[in-house]
């Protein structure tokens, strides 16, 4: 765990790849992005109720003036937290079928891997309550993500380090570029509400803080892929692309069941 | 002759035209409506959605739900409840699907009146509500039950709900059947289980979301079916048989929870016993 | 019978020319006349559509709609059985008796007064009058004329089918029944209206754009006038944006305010003007 925060902590050092930019654009990346970023366990546990600088700010106001929420917003949240949540469930079981082959393989992996577990576990116990206490129907196919995730995660740790990595790095540029979609829409509802004079409330609030937050750990990882080798794997572009339209496709399914 | 054969003619007519188009066009309205109001994100911020009646058809509803014990689910109870109300005989029109519309009044506001009802039963404190000084260190009753409990008392109390009317029932129960008004139907009853299971403060959002609000809403129906045929006082039969299905269901799902972790601990087991052998898996 | 068919042809010759009225004891009443709805000073210069025509005055788009149904009269139930393959008449019927006209709950019922706008050939009256007078015992009064004679807040039932879209100013039109409906009264439309299928919906568009005008050339050897009807089918609003204007009249309207027929092609709106006038 110790050399797994000295190796996290060479890496902010050392500067973002570009692809970093390229995904977050500047408008949705604060400059302390870094720092909200949580990477122990014991923070991710707390994460349903994060309290942010902007959540804060909003609670102070004394009468909240709120609208209520339109069916098309309701139906994309509760898409969004349902998307969100296989998402993380995928991420989840992919680490920990990845995790046996490729520490067999790569013993010095071990701590990188255990680091992006946790990170992962986090994010889904933060959608798990969202799920919970928002009322949302969890995903229909959860048994058929289940079994997907799994077979991937073993699968490409077969194939090798760098198939691995290729895989992490297809799976979190999808997940990157969702969830940034996801904050863009939620933050042009608030423009939209506070165009007509209502307040954004802290739940609003506190949600996009937490999309945030969970979309840099996951370009984080991406970085660490690429670090490892990711765009070595042969075939790179077959493999990448196989799995990006696979992404796709759980994404949009798990939108509608 | 020819007039009688003519009015005949006509009524036949227009039967067959309210079966035809009832069940060609009725369910596709039927399934735009259970879309328009389907679960969805709940906000704890915001106020809530328009609720499903609007304020002319609540008043109308509300007056003639009085009548329903006398005169049943009946386009009768609805001009009966537009009398009362203030309004004129062809009013009933506002209200879209008529008798139907009364039933869905029974089960929303019934519905709805179980999450006060559950504070107030699960939020009392532990020493009784009358005299005793609440003890904060002991609790609320809520908090000494378990889920499947809480699950069992707040069922309880819907299908109790249905005392006054119960008599009428099986009428609202051959309504609710029809092909076009089923989708309707269940996802009322699914806004029940949820509801139910929400209350209850279970948390689960793995596929026991399903089989969970699947099996409460299977034995809520056979159990309100039983109800109309229960002459025991205070519908006690009726209690031991919910009991005995929620029991059944439990029992059920502790079985396959045990052949599920069997086989899960089986199948690492073996894998592991492969890796120690050299297999790179 | 016979006065029944008479009473017929007499309403098909009237519906180009107005309307009828009579005060007797039967139960329709009738009057001459007047174009629906009358134009104000203001409006006289504003214009609308005449099919896929813009830019055509309200005045002239109401001489045209006159000559449309002069020209397709004779052939005018013909016409709607080839729009809707015959199901206007099961939606005529589904109608009525979703409406229920003379159901009461006093004994002895309480009469109502039914205005049938835009009746044609009288097909929605005579089955008011047969659910009212057969079904419900109630001697309801059937009324077939423009509004404008009639005063205010004394209709029980305003109804329009396959009517509405001919008007030349439609919120004018849902303004005039609000005026003329008790308060509690319930204004019904019956109407051709938007199919929600994508497939369903090109066939039928495929269908009414190709298939119609060119039977009405063969059948009535009269292309243009189908042409209109079916170009004032498809300019006509959606469900929804019907339903809004309903509502922007003052009516109150329940659930989706609507209710499609054989997937969209017609569909029944209605509305009740509610017991005190919202804001």
């Amino acid at each position: 765990m110790f050399s797994s925060k000295s190796l996290l902590r060479s890496l902010r050092q050392s500067g973002q790849l570009p692809v970093h930019d390229f995904l977050a654009p500047a408008l949705f990346a604060p400059t302390s992005r870094r720092c909200i970023s949580t990477t122990t366990p014991k923070s991710n546990a707390s994460a349903a109720a994060p309290s942010n600088q902007e959540g804060s700010a909003a609670a102070g106001t004394p009468k909240p003036k709120r609208k209520p929420l339109t069916k098309e917003q309701r139906d994309f949240l509760s898409s969004a937290l349902r998307v969100n949540q296989a998402g993380e469930l995928a991420a989840t079981l992919i680490y920990t079928a990845q995790k046996p082959p490729l520490v067999n393989a790569h013993p010095h992996l071990r701590p990188l891997m255990s680091h992006m577990y946790e990170q992962e576990a986090g994010h889904l116990r933060t959608f798990n309550v969202l799920i919970a206490k928002h009322r949302v129907r969890p995903t229909a196919l959860y048994p058929v993500w289940s079994v997907l995730a799994s077979g991937l995660g073993w699968g490409t740790a077969v194939l090798g380090r760098e198939a691995a990595m290729a895989c992490t790095e297809a799976v979190e540029t999808e997940i990157g570029t969702h969830y940034n979609s996801q904050i863009r829409s939620l933050l042009e509802m608030f423009e939209g509400w506070e165009a007509e004079g209502y307040e954004v409330g802290p739940e609003f609030r506190d949600l996009v803080g937490t999309l945030r937050r969970i979309r840099d750990e996951e370009l984080e990882h991406l970085d660490h892929a690429l670090e490892n080798d990711a765009k070595q794997a042969k075939p790179y572009w077959l493999l990448t692309s196989v799995i990006k339209a696979g992404c796709r496709g759980a994404i949009w399914a798990s939108e509608k069941v | 002759m020819a007039p009688t054969t003519r009015a005949f003619a006509t009524r036949l007519a227009s039967a067959a035209a309210a079966t035809t188009t009832k069940s060609t066009t009725r369910s596709t309205a039927a399934c735009l409506r259970s879309r328009s109001n389907r679960r969805s994100y709940h906000s704890h911020d915001h106020p809530p959605p328009p609720g499903a009646f609007n304020t002319a058809e609540r008043q109308i509803l509300s007056a003639a739900y009085r009548h329903v014990p006398d005169h049943g689910f009946t386009h009768k109870t609805l001009s009966l409840g537009a009398r009362d109300a203030g309004y004129l005989d062809i009013s009933t029109n506002v209200v879209p699907e008529g008798p139907f519309s009364l039933i869905k009044y029974h089960l929303v506001s019934k519905r709805e009146a179980l999450a006060p009802r559950s504070a107030e039963i699960f939020n009392a404190p532990v020493g009784g509500a009358d005299g005793a000084t609440p003890d904060a260190a002991a609790g609320t009753r809520g908090q000494l039950l378990t889920v499947p409990e809480r699950v069992e008392r707040l069922t309880w109390e819907r299908l109790l709900a249905n005392r006054d009317i119960i008599h009428r029932w099986q009428e609202a129960l051959a309504v609710m059947a029809q092909p076009s008004r089923v989708p309707a139907s269940l996802h009322e009853l699914a806004l029940l289980s949820d509801e139910i299971y929400h209350l209850a403060g279970d948390l689960a959002v793995d596929p026991s979301w399903y089989t969970k609000r699947a099996s409460l809403s299977t034995i809520y129906a056979s159990s309100e079916l039983f109800m109309t045929n229960d002459c025991s006082a205070g519908f006690g039969d009726t209690r031991a048989f919910l009991r005995r299905r929620l029991d059944e269901t439990s029992s059920l799902a502790g079985v396959v929870g045990s052949i599920g972790q069997w086989v899960g601990f089986t199948a690492s087991a073996g894998l592991n016993v492969l890796r120690s052998k050299g297999a790179r898996i | 019978m016979a006065a029944r068919s008479g009473l017929r042809a007499s309403v098909r010759g009237l519906r180009a020319s107005g309307s009828i009225y009579c005060r007797c004891a039967r139960p329709f009443s009738t009057t001459l006349h007047s174009r629906y709805p009358a134009p104000s000073p203001a409006d006289r210069t504003k214009t609308t559509h005449f099919g896929f025509e813009d830019g055509v005055s309200e005045k002239e788009k109401t001489e045209r709609v006159a000559g449309v149904f002069h020209s397709v009269a004779e052939s005018y139930d013909r016409m709607n059985d080839l729009m809707s393959f015959g199901w206007h008449r099961i939606w005529k019927d589904h109608f009525v008796t979703s409406l229920n006209p003379g159901a009461s709950s006093s004994n002895p019922p309480k009469p109502q007064r039914i205005l049938d706008i835009a009746g044609g050939t009288g097909d929605i009256a005579f089955r008011m009058l047969h659910n009212a007078h057969v079904l419900n015992s109630n001697p309801d009064r059937m009324l077939l004329h423009s509004p404008d004679a009639i005063a205010d807040n004394s209709i029980d039932l305003y109804t329009v089918a396959f009517g509405i879209r001919n008007f030349s100013n439609i919120p004018a039109a849902l303004r005039e029944a609000y005026r003329v409906l008790k308060p509690g009264g319930v204004f019904a439309c019956l109407e051709f209206s938007k199919v929600g299928n994508p497939l369903l919906n090109a066939a039928y568009k495929r269908w009414s754009f190709s298939g119609i005008p060119m039977i009405g050339q063969l059948v009535a050897g009269d292309r243009d006038s189908y042409q209109y009807l079916v170009e004032s089918i498809e300019r006509f609003p959606t469900q929804e944006a019907f339903r809004d204007m309903i509502v922007d009249a003052g009516f109150v309207v329940g659930g989706d305010g609507y209710e499609n027929l054989t997937g969209g092609v017609a569909a029944i709106h209605k509305g009740m003007k509610p017991l005190k006038p919202t804001s």
